[in-house]
């Protein structure tokens, strides 16, 4: 009732204009009928569908099959389909065979894919860069899987880069995306599942899992809450990412979001789903904890003792990264009994001439780095690495000389801002930078108990946080069975077990032998 | 989506118990224990833990009669519906107050040792409104946060426990029975409030995951905890011996006392922040317990809605006494010598009255048919 009131009144203070589609109603009736055996009517039907010939890349071949003594034409996108494939296996012998037969099947030399009459179901076949070949007299339509997409190779990962271990990263095609993942788990039981999610453009989500190991209810709840958005156009997993979340608004990631094939392969192979896009050099894993975030593959690769060094190195530099300007704030603000004197003497001398209080010194600097790494960022490659030299360097120096900075900050702003680096999740990575600045607020307001308490409620926001079900940081709380590799990760003969909290169908991944 | 059962395991419950009431012997307690006693006071944590275990274990088994009952609805149905409810609204009531009293305490600590110029209202406040932050989400997240961060908070009271030695003399404990053996047991006896939270906790019973688990998990904290309270005071004994009577708070004293080696001699902030956040901890788990009684009394169903409205009285309830000598020496005293007798005898009362209608032995019945 509460929650109704402000709702209601919210509804009608703000109302949203109906905008009415203009009637396509002809069209989909069209789509629902069958093809004709006329091939008239059929060349009409399509021209229609396809705006043929304004539309520039649609090819539409008229021909006489000569063994047959029958008219026909093939109907292809050619940016989207293989034309050598086209010509060499499925034009050419229709044209000109010296082989006699009487079916298509014999003649052709290209496999056909299928047979199908709905017209809608040709439509669209062709529209994802399949040949359709349609006979006169004949009731079917033969459907050639010509589909070539161009796109780049498989390159190496760019943006989460390892020292130790595969290199290789998705690309923009689905298909070799696929193929990284099968290349790595060669089993029959990885399935890889398809679901339309969008209306108009008809984009496509690929769910890879193993079969075995999924909980059912798991798979169940991501399908549905695939289907339950009703849009247009989903053009990119980062897109998807957004509808799948239970809270779009927040600031802490709930979904891993990665362009390593290895990545994903070990986190298929613990019982995760693994959803994969066209157009996406990337895959998202579900359901994912603060852990998975954490994490970096390189932490197995490299050997326990060093492997754990970058763990608590990077566990470090997220403190780091999140409380060294609050603290320096808090400290030199209220806590001045804390620094030794003579430090405090020399952060004193450094801030003598300085004519700004500390919280907007150390903001204003704070807000110099991100443009400077913003920049950084969009800079063409060439003189990217100058622009942040002139940047980082010049401007703090220049800064300092005029009293306008202090070195000290100069210090904490590099090493809280050199840390945020480590965290390799591009959304935590956010996350942290922008929970820095709030940090910054409540010290420059209430000083150390300010932080504390935006620290411990900031814990029990996060606590809360669901990525399908399962808690942000299971499996160290709510405890559930695992192989604890958590903070520090165990040798791997000693990691034994598949998360409990995915309640995967096999616990064991390690039997003792 | 479908949320998991907000059901929490043995740790989440140890955690919370320990920073619940493993506080205690951070704030007043110790000076209140000394000036009754003197050096003897690290010995009545022990002959509570001793006094209390009876009806603690009376409790518990009179409980376990009723599988997945809070305590309230246990004392509903032994004491009969009027009885009972005044039972309870008593228990809720005093419980409102220590609760009121004891944050302002808090708030005092934060204010006479760390923030000796900003407003009591804006620190009161926003240890208030976490604390309610914290108890709308839950009992679960309570424990998540709990168990997070209990580790560290142990481990920093015996780090700082450990530097206090440096500057401690043990010969401070001797006369060993400090005011006589007899005052010691009285003492002791009056002071089980220390272990009173005990006696709350069973309000969340429905909330574990077994009975079993329930059990396991009090008596553990049970034990540790009064070791941990006996062995700071024994400690804060050692460090002011005669001066004790007089510090209010030794532990924010010790903190300030303390230093890392020559070079960083002020190290009280580090410790300042990891027993904030136990603070915080323990109201927000105090806050929900309180909801939960309060719902429970009143039939409401979604009592988290309760905890802001809650929070809000506390406060304001909390800010009555004008000076921080009031807390201490006006109202907390009442509470000190009444709550631990009165739950005691609540517990003894319930098992009592249980035992007498046959409850027993009609559970045993049940058992063995």
């Amino acid at each position: 009732m509460k929650k109704k009131i402000p709702k209601l009144l919210m509804k009608s203070l703000n109302t949203e204009p109906e905008f009415n589609e203009e009637s396509n109603i002809e069209d989909i009736e069209i789509k629902k009928q069958d093809i004709s055996t006329d091939i008239e009517k059929n060349l009409e039907t399509f021209k229609k569908i396809f705006t043929v010939p304004d539309n520039a890349d649609v090819k539409l071949r008229e021909f006489t099959i000569q063994q047959l003594n029958r008219k026909a034409f093939l109907l292809y996108i050619s940016t989207m389909a293989d034309l050598n494939n086209i010509m060499a296996g499925i034009e050419g012998p229709l044209i000109d065979s010296e082989h006699p037969g009487s079916k298509i099947k014999d003649i052709v030399s290209y496999p056909i894919e299928k047979t199908s009459t709905n017209i809608g179901d040709i439509t669209e076949f062709i529209a994802a860069g399949v040949t359709a070949l349609f006979v006169d007299g004949d009731p079917d339509c033969y459907l050639f899987e010509t589909t070539k997409i161009r796109g780049r190779s498989i390159e190496k990962s760019e943006n989460e880069v390892i020292v130790k271990g595969a290199k290789e990263a998705f690309n923009e095609k689905v298909i070799d995306n696929i193929a990284l993942i099968r290349k790595k788990i060669k089993n029959e039981n990885l399935i890889v599942k398809t679901q339309t999610i969008s209306k108009r453009s008809r984009n496509t989500v690929f769910l890879v899992y193993q079969k075995d190991l999924v909980n059912e209810e798991l798979l169940q709840n991501v399908k549905e809450r695939l289907k339950s958005f009703d849009t247009d156009s989903t053009i990119d997993l980062s897109i998807l990412e957004q509808y799948l979340e239970e809270r779009p608004r927040s600031l802490f990631p709930t979904i891993v979001y990665t362009e390593r094939p290895d990545r994903a392969a070990a986190f298929i192979e613990e019982g995760h789903i693994i959803l994969l896009m066209e157009n996406s050099p990337s895959c998202l894993i579900l359901p994912a904890t603060f852990w998975a975030m954490f994490h970096s593959p390189e932490d197995h690769y490299l050997r326990v003792p060093y492997g754990n060094f970058i763990r608590i190195l990077r566990f470090l530099a997220l403190f780091v990264a999140v409380f060294t300007s609050p603290i320096y704030l808090a400290i030199t603000n209220f806590h001045v009994g804390m620094i030794p004197p003579d430090l405090l003497m020399a952060i004193a001398g450094t801030r003598e001439r300085v004519p700004f209080p500390s919280i907007i010194e150390v903001l204003m600097m704070e807000l110099a780095f991100e443009l400077i790494r913003e920049a950084g960022l969009r800079v063409p490659s060439p003189i990217g690495p100058t622009i942040g030299i002139v940047g980082a360097l010049i401007l703090g120096q220049a800064a300092v000389q005029a009293n306008i900075i202090s070195p000290i900050v100069i210090i904490v702003i590099a090493l809280s801002g050199l840390s945020s680096f480590i965290i390799i999740d591009i959304s935590m990575n956010f996350a942290i930078r922008i929970t820095r600045f709030l940090f910054i607020f409540t010290a420059g307001f209430m000083g150390i108990y300010g932080v504390t308490a935006l620290f411990i409620g900031g814990l029990f926001y996060l606590v809360s946080l669901k990525s399908f079900g399962t808690s942000y940081f299971a499996p160290m709380t709510p405890h559930s069975f695992s192989s604890k590799d958590l903070l520090i990760r165990h040798i791997p003969i000693k990691e034994r077990f598949r998360p409990g909290y995915l309640k995967p169908r096999d616990m064991v991944k390690q039997r003792k032998g | 989506m479908k949320q998991q059962s907000a059901k929490i395991g043995v740790r989440e419950y140890v955690s919370i118990a320990v920073l619940m009431v493993g506080t205690k012997a951070t704030e007043d307690t110790p000076a209140n224990l000394y000036s009754h006693v003197q050096n003897a006071a690290w010995m009545i944590p022990l002959l509570s833990a001793g006094f209390f275990f009876i009806p603690l274990y009376l409790l518990i088994k009179t409980m376990s009669l009723y599988e997945g009952k809070d305590l309230f609805s246990v004392i509903k149905k032994i004491l009969g519906k009027y009885l009972g409810f005044m039972v309870c609204l008593v228990i809720f009531i005093i419980n409102s107050f220590a609760v009121s009293f004891d944050t302002r305490t808090y708030t005092n600590i934060i204010r006479s040792f760390y923030f000796t110029t900003t407003p009591t209202l804006i620190i009161y406040a926003i240890l208030m409104f976490i604390c309610a932050y914290g108890a709308k989400k839950g009992l679960q997240h309570i424990g998540s946060v709990s168990y997070l961060i209990v580790f560290y908070a142990v481990v920093s009271l015996y780090v700082a426990l450990w530097l206090g030695t440096k500057h401690a003399n043990i010969n401070s404990m001797f006369p060993l029975w400090g005011s006589g053996a007899f005052v010691l047991v009285k003492e002791g006896a009056q002071k089980v409030t220390i272990f009173a939270d005990f006696f709350l906790l069973t309000m969340v019973l429905p909330y574990l995951k077994s009975n079993k688990a329930f059990k396991k998990g009090t008596w553990f904290s049970y034990i540790y905890i009064c070791i941990q309270i006996s062995m700071s005071i024994l400690i804060f004994v050692c460090m002011f011996d005669e001066s004790l009577g007089g510090t209010a708070y030794p532990f924010h004293t010790l903190i300030r006392y303390i230093s890392l080696g020559q070079y960083i001699p002020n190290v009280e902030i580090i410790f300042f922040i990891i027993w904030i956040m136990a603070a915080f901890i323990r109201f927000t788990a105090f806050l929900y317990i309180n909801a939960l009684m309060f719902g429970n009394l009143f039939k409401i169903k979604d009592f988290e809605y309760l905890i802001p409205s809650l929070a809000t009285i506390y406060l304001m309830l909390g800010f009555i006494p004008e000076a921080p000598i009031n807390v201490s020496l006006q109202f907390k005293p009442i509470i000190w010598s009444t709550v631990g007798p009165m739950f005691a005898g609540i517990s003894i009362l319930l098992w009592l009255v249980a035992l007498i209608r046959g409850e027993f032995k009609h559970a045993k019945n049940k058992n063995t048919m």
